[in-house]
């Protein structure tokens, strides 16, 4: 188990979080941008120090403010996946994912790993003669060769189209499945956690507010305002999907929020008919 | 007197003094652009002086520095038996320090100018600084590093004030070509000036289109 405690203090910004990293499962950090999501992955990586706090790995220790300890990222089992990728320019797909790799018997691994993600034929590409999702694939095995016990994602799909995206995410999970990696991973998207994640942590200016499974997060255990709707796709355009829709569940209340001023100017009465919008945003497809 | 020989000492000095600015230029930069030392920004004056100093005045202090009746000068000759003024080691030194921006600043540019984001996945995948520089910093710089050995090596071919100032014009020891061209202009030769002029104004132009040339192919396929 991976367990944190950092304090950090950026100008007016203060990061102070503390929790625990189940062994083998997916952690997604969501939250708005600059909610420290991010700081908090460079923080374990050891790119950055905390000015409080620790980090440990099991037994090991990796950051102990009080004890003095600060291992080197070099010294913490980490892989880090980085937004934009940051594979090395001057280097092929292949040189790439056996960077980190110290043992040169391990090279037909690297084979089959650039065989998992469907780059066979690839080797001996450079970066740029890769697409986004190619090279975000490069980016997550040449992570995975070194066999870091925690693998950190500092939103990985973020740069890449929808389609992209959407497949992106089922090798990502099929890859960190298949390697049994405690994964943290950052994101602000509600389906990509839904998709990825085992657990969610939800971060505010620097806090933690609320964790849990996906569901138990965006929707709450007691489900009182889930509606259930199934449908198909009818069509795909640009950066959404179309689906006609069935309400197969609804509970008998939709409880909103809004303020006097404009509860005021609707001139609602109990028992008026209401159109219910939501926003698209706020609305997850799954495949059935 | 050998025509050629002023020629080939001045690319004798240059070859040296490139090759002692590459092997220690390239940690110096380094250190420049990694450290965290505050008064950083003085070093860095004091290597970017010989850009706005008049060659004569770090001449002049050179042979203050290592002329015959100073401490470095006095300390040389007890353990190499020869003064180091008016020496062609005397003429490395100053080209050094007279080369030191042409080189360094290239270079520290380069370092850079390296996406730190690579340098921290480097060492994400376990690898130390050491390591990191040689398999990421250093190829991703070559084209400082390149700029910056053949600006030194046109630069140091082109010296004028600090080696007249600190060698004076001995054949054969500090006679390079562009003390050669003063030399003969003053003797009225101004035939056999304009032939050193010729191939010195032919080799730095040949020199920097190779360095534009292979800067432009490294950007091409980076």
């Amino acid at each position: 188990m991976l367990s944190i405690n950092l304090k950090k203090t950026w100008n007016s910004f203060v990061l102070d979080v503390s929790f625990d990293i189940p062994r083998g499962k997916i952690t997604a950090l969501f939250g708005p941008s600059g909610a420290g999501k991010s700081s908090i992955l460079r923080l374990i990586c050891g790119l950055e120090m905390a000015e409080d706090g620790f980090i440990s790995n099991g037994n090991e220790t990796w950051f102990d403010r009080a004890k003095g300890i600060n291992l080197h990222p070099q010294q913490r089992s980490v892989g880090f996946v980085f937004q934009d990728y940051a594979l090395f320019p001057h280097m092929t797909v292949e040189k790439n994912v056996a960077y980190g790799v110290k043992e040169k018997w391990r090279m037909k691994e690297i084979k089959d790993l650039i065989d998992i993600v469907g780059l066979s034929g690839y080797e001996r590409h450079y970066p740029a003669q890769l697409s986004g999702g190619q090279k975000q694939r490069v980016s997550l095995i040449r992570a995975i060769a070194r066999k870091p016990d925690i693998l950190l994602l500092d939103e990985p799909f973020s740069a890449l189209d929808w389609q992209t995206r959407i497949q992106l995410q089922d090798d990502v999970k099929n890859i960190i499945t298949q390697f049994n990696v405690t994964t943290m991973y950052v994101t602000h998207d509600v389906s990509e956690v839904y998709k990825l994640a085992n657990h969610v942590i939800v971060l505010e200016s620097g806090k933690e507010v609320k964790r849990g499974t996906p569901e138990e997060v965006f929707l709450g255990k007691r489900l009182s305002t889930r509606v259930q709707v199934t449908g198909k796709v009818v069509g795909i355009e640009h950066d959404s999907i179309m689906a006609s829709v069935t309400i197969l569940h609804a509970d008998q209340f939709f409880k909103t929020l809004i303020d006097t001023e404009e509860l005021k100017s609707l001139n609602l009465a109990i028992g008026d008919d209401v159109i219910v919008g939501v926003k698209s945003s706020d609305v997850i497809l799954f495949k059935i | 007197m050998n025509f050629a020989a002023p020629l080939l000492l001045s690319l004798k000095l240059s070859s040296v003094t490139t090759l002692l600015l590459l092997v220690l230029g390239v940690p110096f930069a380094y250190w420049l652009v990694f450290t965290k030392f505050r008064w950083k920004f003085l070093v860095e004056s004091v290597v970017a002086l010989p850009l706005v100093l008049p060659p004569t005045v770090l001449g002049f202090y050179l042979l203050i520095v290592i002329g015959a009746n100073s401490f470095v000068g006095q300390w040389y000759e007890s353990i190499f038996n020869k003064p180091l003024a008016f020496s062609f080691q005397g003429l490395v030194l100053g080209s050094f320090l007279y080369s030191l921006p042409f080189a360094v600043q290239p270079i520290q540019t380069a370092f850079s100018s390296v996406d730190k984001k690579l340098l921290e996945a480097s060492w994400s995948l376990g690898r130390s600084n050491i390591y990191t520089f040689f398999r990421v910093i250093l190829p991703l710089s070559r084209h400082g590093i390149i700029t910056g050995c053949v600006l030194s090596f046109a630069h140091t071919l082109g010296e004028f004030g600090v080696i007249l100032m600190i060698g004076g014009n001995i054949p054969g020891i500090t006679r390079v070509a562009s003390v050669a061209i003063y030399d003969e202009v003053q003797s009225l030769n101004y035939g056999t000036a304009n032939m050193y002029a010729a191939i010195l104004l032919s080799f730095s132009f040949i020199i920097l289109a190779l360095v534009y040339f292979t800067n432009r192919r490294f950007t091409r396929t980076m």
